[in-house]
């Protein structure tokens, strides 16, 4: 089953605008829209200071293994998780079976607010995305396959 | 699952490190952590239990040449070996695009090896993905150690499916055999993605 997602400049623009509205609604210090598979997807706010990339391998692992936990208990899935730190804290929730949504926020605003537009601004991603999904993958320069020398391209190791 | 965006002109792609418990596939992440340039690598993250052993997995991104200005990042994550921690190595799986079984070649261990790679192909049948399509290298660890299975006798125990897929000696502690291993996965997953232009073709 491949979950391919492919990102337009135009899908971008919209997703973009519902996490600033989303930031800006939960007065949170940073949100991020994250591929369950590990991947972040977008970001608002003081998330372009932190390391995104780990953030999304770990929230989107700590929340799968939430949703594993809620089949052993019976359930379809914990639709939130939510982590209280004593400055920041850190509210993630169900965009679709895909994606999920991280806020990250401290004392100006409460979970409550935070909880409240997610459930918003999650419906909004989520019909973002599955137009995404529906479009072709490869477009523009990216439609030819590839040469054979872009083929023998390597990750390269640092010179000893 | 390989998620293409237009708009930061990045394409990402995630690679499975599977295989036993022990046989040293995290030991692969801290070589490449180690040997990339800091341009080329984010932080390595490892969840594991105070004796060093996998608990859910290891993280390391890596950013490759670019193609055609898009840069193509791999995520490489490492699953728990040992054998009760199915349910984490399942959900690690999600999203593959490429896998390494890292085998350990010790002939004690040769059973614990059989017993990985089935349950590799069981836990990627629940995503609908199948060891003879998907992209998936072999790596025969630990060649250093005297105690070893002859080459011939490994590929014929665990690379005999339905195609022969690439296959590489290691020693993963040293690196030997640790970037092979990585390149031949990566250019399969852009392959699968891509398709290639037949040589001498205009």
């Amino acid at each position: 089953m491949r979950h391919d997602l492919v990102i337009y400049e135009t899908d971008a623009a919209r997703i973009d605008a519902v996490l600033e509205r989303f930031l800006g609604d939960s007065s949170s210090a940073a949100v991020l829209l994250i591929d369950r598979s590990g991947e972040p997807l977008a970001m608002a706010g003081a998330a372009r200071t932190l390391d995104t990339v780990s953030i999304a391998a770990l929230a989107a692992g700590a929340f799968s293994s939430t949703a594993a936990l809620a089949r052993l208990l019976g359930e379809s899935e914990f639709s939130v998780l939510f982590h209280e730190g004593l400055k920041e804290s850190l509210h993630v929730s169900t965009v679709d079976d895909d994606a999920i949504l991280l806020a990250i926020f401290d004392e100006r605003t409460t979970v409550g607010m935070v909880r409240l537009f997610a459930r918003e601004a999650s419906q909004g991603l989520g019909a973002i995305l599955v137009e995404a999904r529906r479009r072709p993958r490869r477009t523009g320069v990216l439609a030819a396959p590839l040469t054979p020398e872009e083929a023998r391209s390597a990750i390269r190791q640092r010179p000893a | 699952m390989s998620i293409i965006n237009y708009a930061a002109k990045v394409i990402n792609f995630k690679l499975v490190y599977y295989g036993p418990g022990m046989a040293g596939k995290t030991a692969n992440l801290q070589f490449v952590h180690r040997c990339l340039p800091d341009d080329n690598r984010g932080n390595m993250i490892s969840l594991a239990t105070g004796d060093d052993r996998t608990l859910f997995f290891d993280f390391l991104p890596v950013s490759a040449t670019s193609v055609r200005g898009f840069t193509t990042k791999f995520q490489l994550y490492t699953v728990p070996g040992q054998s009760r921690y199915n349910m984490t190595r399942k959900l690690v799986l999600r999203g593959v695009d490429g896998v390494v079984f890292v085998a350990d070649s010790q002939w004690d261990r040769l059973k614990e090896n059989v017993e990985s790679l089935r349950n590799l192909s069981d836990n990627l049948r629940e995503y609908r993905l199948d060891l003879a399509t998907v992209p998936y290298v072999v790596q025969y660890n630990k060649r250093d150690l005297p105690d070893v299975a002859p080459l011939d006798y490994l590929e014929y125990t665990l690379n005999r499916g339905a195609r022969r897929v690439p296959a590489f000696e290691a020693v993963a502690v040293t690196g030997k055999g640790v970037f092979d291993t990585l390149n031949t996965v990566s250019r399969m997953v852009l392959l699968r993605e891509f398709g290639q232009v037949q040589e001498g073709a205009s």
